[in-house]
């Protein structure tokens, strides 16, 4: 087992948002290698943002695992691409935390900024606050956004959670905002909450909203009462601007007046 | 009095008919010229193919067009990012890249000249302000014609001189270089609703047919004394069953010119379909080959697709909408007001569709059936069938059978069943590259005689050196090599100066827009025609006086002045 500590140093400027991709346990396996992080257009080496521990060792990125404390609210693109090992966040974390990842697992203990989980594979991300914009989503103008894997936000997500989604699910505890599964085309989103305006163009997959789903879209075509896991829902098809091969499962829904 | 001198250079030019020689050239203030003494500057090419700088004779480039495909594609915008070396921008962008991404990526290649395909005269000062951030090329723009209701209307009262005289008075405005139709009559008709089917057919409001546009818009250029001809987005693109209408189209045209084309017939691979729907889709690159080997008057470029995303953007909006409803991805369309319209929609080219490799097979057909190649020129169409930067690839298939028996054995297995490809044994030759890349291109655009697409003295020195030697490369088995040779120049020279040095670009462009300025007679000059003014304030959404592109937009120009004969 390898463990690698990475504490955020005291910044001057510490709103400045850093690109920290090179965070992830793949490559701390290789001891030769270099840090490199970037603040603006500035290439910083890891050792000027963190005070960096390393103990042990480890042959596979599965046997790696990273703990990120102290403000890290604003290190963006922390666990891109990665494919096993661990990363706990002890705080906040920046946006694109765990883009694309394909394995292995990321806990953040405090919220998630925008976009957490972008375009990711397969793995896990479980955020223990709220998550901004964007979880699970595409990044503009891509086609389809996370594609594999499980986000779980125990607390509120914003709006536009799981935009694009093509795979994998999402879970929300809390609420999240608006247009959740906008142009979801598979996968599923399940929301314990509210929201609004849920699942706009979407082509396949599932959505379900267990809370109030408000300014309801008005085309989704009711087919009735179900149950899931015996809770009362009401199942809509949708949605019919496209095609209509969606499922979304919502508690009880209010339409704009 | 800057002078340069290329020393060992394996020079093929085909317009002065070199094909293969050892020789030194000369430039003096960015001509070239017969001799230098103590030049400033030396390059000792040591043997590598030298050509004349490489001409795109149709390419999509510039203008709004274009600029909606960047405004569409923030995914492609991050697909080809280059950061700030030296003295190049950063650019971003893969099938639509910025000015500069386009420029330098090009210049990495050796063109020294692009076309855009299409702008609208409405939307031709957008065009020429990107063409001023293109430092690394001349730039000359089509002019789109295909809906223009002045036009249509001297049409329909068969007043062929008065369409030479909106002809002129557009590409004067606009500073266009040539006349283009984007399926002529189709978009207009879409514009209603309708859609145009055969050539043969009324378009609806004007009641003639698109023949009778195509052929009275020919006559009309040649009136002109343009030096380019008129350039045609055959109808009924990307229709199963299209190349009937191709083959039409090309019957009907007449042969009025004895120094070049009367048709230059663009990205014809998506113009030569068999087969009644998606289903029985063939290829028909023989039937129309056939047609243009017996037909000097026509020249075509094949518009090849090779596989991969790319952005398809076109002035015929209703191919586009028809794309959509195919692909269902994100579209646009555009009308622009009384002239044409346009149509946005990113695609991607696959190897396991059977459809998009008939269509990769069809390009290399045309190009290998054809037996002149001074009228089959090398084009994506870029980037709608592929972006630029695929060129070299396109060359090594040509010039390669083993490279193409290759490819197709990746692609989709029932291909070999619809195309003719696996049967064609030509592998063309290093001079009829040089031909399909840049000397038919010249020709066919009428600018050699403003010293473009040539080595002869008195020419511009736009000179492409690659780091290829012909005597040890066997273009049959080393495509590899010609692919890369291809690819990234050791010197492009601009002007006399070199501008791009193994793919690192300076920004000495020096680059200038080419447009056409035809003088008519007092009875068909259009800015003093009550006619023509009164309908241009009531139909237009801006006053004549603002419509022309002012001289500031266009910075270092050449001005084309040809004696029209009406």
């Amino acid at each position: 087992m390898m463990r690698v500590i990475l504490e955020v140093k005291e910044r001057h400027k510490p709103n400045l948002p850093i690109e920290a991709e090179c965070i992830t346990p793949k490559n701390f396996l290789d001891a030769e290698r270099e840090f490199h992080v970037w603040k603006g257009n500035k290439e910083l080496d890891l050792t000027d943002v963190f005070h960096v521990r390393k103990d042990g060792t480890a042959k596979s990125a599965e046997q790696v695992e990273i703990t990120i404390r102290g403000d890290s609210s604003h290190i963006k693109r922390v666990g891109e691409y990665m494919d096993g090992g661990k990363i706990l966040i002890e705080r906040d974390i920046g946006m694109h935390c765990g883009n694309f990842m394909s394995a292995g697992r990321i806990e953040i203990l405090g919220n998630a900024d925008s976009w957490l989980g972008r375009e990711m594979q397969g793995g896990k991300i479980v955020c223990h606050g709220d998550a901004m914009d964007y979880a699970g989503s595409g990044y503009r103008g891509e086609k389809q956004g996370m594609r594999g894997g499980i986000i779980e936000i125990m607390g509120n997500a914003g709006d536009f959670a799981g935009e694009t989604m093509a795979g994998g699910e999402i879970i929300i505890h809390g609420n999240a905002g608006d247009m959740p599964g906008v142009d979801i085309r598979d996968g599923c989103l399940t929301i314990m909450g509210d929201c609004s305006r849920p699942c706009g163009n979407m082509s396949g997959g599932e959505c379900r909203v267990f809370g109030t789903a408000y300014d309801m879209l008005p085309t989704f075509r009711n087919e009735g009462a179900t149950t899931i896991d015996a809770m009362p829902v009401t199942r809509f098809s949708g949605d019919y601007t496209s095609r209509g091969l969606g499922t979304l499962y919502v508690g009880t829904c209010k339409y704009m007046d | 009095m800057k002078t340069l001198l290329i020393k060992n250079a394996f020079v093929i030019d085909p317009v002065q008919k070199i094909s293969g020689e050892m020789m030194d050239i000369a430039v003096r203030d960015g001509k070239i010229v017969d001799d230098v003494k103590n030049p400033d500057q030396v390059i000792d090419a040591e043997g590598m193919l030298t050509l004349p700088g490489g001409i795109d004779s149709h390419t999509h480039i510039c203008g709004t067009k274009v600029n909606f495909g960047r405004y569409m594609s923030p995914e492609d915008m991050r697909a080809g990012r280059t950061s700030r070396k030296g003295d190049m921008h950063a650019t971003s962008g893969y099938s639509v890249p910025t000015t500069y991404g386009n420029s330098y990526r090009y210049s990495r290649m050796g063109y020294t000249t692009l076309l855009e395909g299409a702008m609208a005269p409405m939307e031709a000062r957008h065009t020429h302000e990107e063409f001023r951030y293109t430092p690394m090329q001349d730039c000359l723009a089509n002019t789109l014609f295909d809906g223009n209701w002045f036009a249509l209307e001297a049409i329909q009262d068969k007043d062929i001189k008065r369409l030479a005289g909106i002809l002129a008075w557009y590409l004067s405005a606009a500073k266009g270089f040539g006349v283009k139709l984007t399926n002529p009559g189709g978009t207009e008709a879409w514009g209603f609703g309708q859609d145009i089917s055969c050539i043969h057919k009324p378009i609806p409001r004007f009641g003639i047919t698109p023949r009778e546009i195509i052929v009275r818009m020919i006559e009309a250029n040649e009136m002109l004394n343009l030096p380019h001809s008129v350039h045609l987005h055959c109808n009924n693109l990307g229709k199963p069953g299209n190349y009937m209408c191709t083959l039409d189209t090309y019957n009907a045209i007449p042969d009025l010119n004895d120094k070049r084309q009367s048709l230059y017939s663009t990205h014809v691979q998506f113009h030569s379909y068999g087969g009644t729907s998606w289903n029985d889709f063939c290829s028909k690159a023989d039937d129309i080959a056939r047609s243009v080997n017996d037909k000097p008057q026509i020249v075509i470029d094949t518009g090849q697709v090779m596989f991969g995303k790319t952005t398809t953007m076109t002035a015929d909006g209703p191919m586009e909408f028809n794309l959509y409803r195919l692909y269902h991805n994100k579209w646009s369309n555009h009308d622009v007001e009384m002239e044409t319209g346009s149509g946005v929609i990113p695609v991607h080219y696959r190897k396991k569709n059977l459809v998009n490799a008939i269509m990769w097979s069809i390009g290399l057909e045309l190009a290998l059936l054809v037996d002149n190649p001074w009228q089959c020129i090398l084009a994506t169409d870029n980037p709608n069938g592929a972006p630029f930067v695929k060129y070299p690839e396109v060359m090594a298939l040509l010039m390669s059978k083993e490279y193409r028996e290759k490819e197709f054995a990746t692609l989709h297995k029932s291909t070999g069943r619809r195309v003719a490809l696996p049967a064609i044994d030509r592998e063309l030759t290093w001079d009829e590259i040089a031909v399909m890349t840049r000397s038919a291109q010249a020709r066919a655009l009428g600018i050699i005689d403003y010293g473009k697409g040539h080595l002869a003295e008195g020419a511009e020195a736009d000179i492409a050196i690659y780091p290829i030697h012909v005597d040890t490369t066997d273009p049959a088995h080393d495509y590899e090599r010609i692919i890369n040779g291809f690819s990234t120049t050791e010197y492009t020279i601009k002007r006399g100066e070199v501008v791009c040095r193994r793919g690192t670009c300076t920004l000495e462009g020096n680059h200038s827009t080419y447009w056409v300025k035809p003088h008519v007679s007092p009875a068909y000059d259009m800015s003093t025609d009550t006619a023509f003014i009164d309908g241009f304030n009531k139909y237009y959404s801006m006053r004549i006086g603002n419509y022309p592109v002012g001289d500031e937009y266009i910075g270092r120009n050449v001005c084309i002045e040809t004696e029209a004969s009406i």
